[in-house]
């Protein structure tokens, strides 16, 4: 069996205190995910509003689904893709994953199967509020930007319930193309 | 102590996978500026123990072996961490 001494040991003991130190795993937030669900939101959000108003008719409510399937097509292939291909993947950026499929997964089904709970603007706020808790918590990993980027969806939902009725689903989609879109786009800029 | 982890490099390794899910083989080769030789030797002693799980797949046709953690790995590195504490204590 091999001995060690203590000045090894200190050696050894050094080495892991350097590693962890080099080791802060950045928190990366997959910037191409926020962009197309920022879109994809924005665009259910502004769709229904349209309806509602009879400004558009009900058949393209149909384009709702093509756009949510495509979104969520995308999700899970680019996903499983990026995942499959990283060098490096934290704890704290698998963890970042999951809240961010949770809270995405939860307003989706709002969405889909849950909208006569949550009718006209109540799904629209629920996109707002899974958007916010997602960029707030990447905000509390140190990105400034998502903390700027959750900050506005937050506005745009308290800017919402204080304006007309009839213009809330566009300010909530543009807090969603600002906030979330704007935050996956600086993301991907930040990472080229 | 644990024998595994008196290698240096062993102990590196396990040390650079403590924060992450997966890391590739390359980047460990890089953080620990060690040959692919060198590193694939004791990456083999880490997997046998159970340490370490490899996971081999091919991205653009070439081929990438990324390693993470196994709980036992964890537990050993923080039982061996708390030995060479202890060494150092009685050393003063």
């Amino acid at each position: 069996m091999e001995r060690m001494d203590a000045a090894q040991a200190r050696e050894h003991i050094e080495m892991i205190e350097r590693i962890l130190a080099e080791s802060h795993p950045r928190l990366c937030a997959g910037g191409e995910f926020f962009v197309v669900w920022g879109i994809a939101s924005a665009y259910l959000t502004v769709l229904f509003e349209l309806v509602a108003q009879g400004a558009v008719p009900v058949v393209a409510e149909w384009s709702a689904a093509i756009v949510l399937l495509g979104a969520v097509l995308y999700t899970g292939l680019r996903g499983r893709a990026l995942g499959r291909t990283l060098a490096r993947t934290s704890l704290v950026q698998r963890e970042f994953f999951n809240v961010l499929w949770i809270t995405i997964g939860l307003a989706f089904i709002v969405n889909v199967a849950a909208f006569r709970i949550f009718p006209g603007i109540a799904s629209a706020g629920i996109w707002s509020v899974a958007e916010a808790i997602v960029l707030l918590y990447i905000g509390m990993h140190g990105n400034r930007r998502a903390q700027f980027a959750g900050a506005l969806v937050v506005a745009s939902i308290v800017v919402a319930n204080f304006l007309a009725p009839a213009l809330s689903a566009y300010v909530l989609a543009a807090g969603m193309l600002a906030g979330y879109t704007g935050f996956g786009l600086s993301e991907l800029l930040a990472r080229d | 102590m644990d024998e595994l982890l008196l290698s240096k490099v062993r102990l590196g390794v396990v040390a650079e996978l403590l924060n992450f899910d997966w890391v590739a083989f390359s980047e460990l080769v890089r953080a620990l500026d060690v040959s692919n030789g060198n590193l694939g030797a004791h990456m083999i002693k880490l997997v046998d123990a159970g340490y370490v799980e490899e996971e081999k797949s091919f991205v653009n046709r070439r081929p990438l072996t990324r390693y993470r953690l196994t709980k036992r790995g964890r537990d050993a590195f923080a039982a061996h961490v708390l030995q060479l504490q202890a060494l150092l204590k009685e050393a003063k």
